[in-house]
């Protein structure tokens, strides 16, 4: 496998999504190429890093309203007529 | 440690809930509805906002899909997955409101034969970073900056497999698009954020050093 092949199959690799023949052969490869374990080690880091990011939520009086709305949507909802 | 294995673990977690949740909720418990709206109003709020950057429009959407889920409620069976149900649900009302806002515009189609395949171009070894630096705002700031620079049909399928952990099959099933679509949009939005990184932290090296 050459860096080129590497590279292509880098995020089905990530995903431990490729067979066992091309995984061996991946493996191989980035055992031996300084910058392709580069690639993907910052590939997964860059995913970390985007985890870890504050995550967004509604702002609070939508959320309210919303519940609100929601809630007596939900509780008022007639059961089906059998 | 894979980075996949921890989203599916997160996945199969929420399968189990979910059924018992189905059941509390079709026997209209306020307690169920509650966990319901816990559960999901920011997820889904969090995909509108990102497709229609619009709080109040990106609020329609979270009403309009959990109104429809309590219209089909009855018709869902214990193993049905809610959490895929309402994220497609979301992201079509969203789509919707977008192709209102923008007619002429095409919008996420199958078509990914565009441009030529990236290559890695900066090499940069920033793999031993300080923590500090890996978690900094600035380093934040350079992948959101990044994020919303990425074409929207890369963005979505990024953050529907990276933050919300769903799988290549459920993010193909949400966006209405084929597995093969998933996983050239994931490739590519993962080369383009990661080289927008290594061009930050290299910067960040040189300028520490010359301190
Ligand atoms: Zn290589």
């Amino acid at each position: 496998m050459k860096c080129e092949d590497l590279v292509a199959y880098l995020s089905e690799y990530i995903d431990n999504d490729l067979n066992e023949a091309l995984t061996a052969e991946a493996q191989l490869h980035l055992a031996t190429c300084h910058n392709c374990r580069v690639v993907l080690d910052t590939t997964q880091k860059m995913i970390l890093i985007y985890r870890r990011q504050q995550r967004q939520a509604i702002p609070a009086a939508r959320r309210q309203r919303l519940f609100t709305q929601l809630q007596s949507a939900f509780l008022n909802k007639s059961e089906p007529t059998p | 440690m894979s980075v996949t294995a921890s989203s599916s673990a997160r996945q199969s977690v929420g399968n189990m809930a979910e059924a018992d949740l189905l059941t509390a909720l079709k026997q209209r418990s306020p307690q169920a509805f509650s966990a319901l709206f816990d559960t999901w109003s920011d997820k889904l709020f969090r995909l509108a906002t990102g497709i229609l950057e619009d709080d109040a429009e990106a609020e329609g959407v979270v009403q309009e899909t959990f109104l429809k889920f309590f219209e089909k409620l009855e018709q869902f069976e214990p193993r049905a997955k809610v959490s895929t149900w309402l994220y497609r649900v979301a992201y079509n009302a969203s789509i919707d409101k977008i192709r209102k806002r923008r007619p002429a515009q095409m919008w996420l189609g199958n078509d990914d034969g565009d441009g030529a395949e990236f290559f890695p171009g900066n090499l940069a070894d920033w793999r031993y970073a300080p923590e500090a630096w890996l978690s900094s705002l600035e380093a934040q700031r350079e992948l959101t900056r990044a994020i919303s620079a990425l074409p929207e049909k890369q963005r979505l399928v990024f953050r529907l497999r990276e933050l919300d952990g769903f799988s290549t099959a459920e993010t193909a099933e949400i966006l209405g698009i084929s597995v093969g679509s998933v996983k050239v949009r994931l490739h590519r939005a993962r080369l383009l954020l990661r080289e927008t990184l290594a061009d930050y932290f290299s910067e960040r090296m040189k300028r520490e050093q010359l301190l």
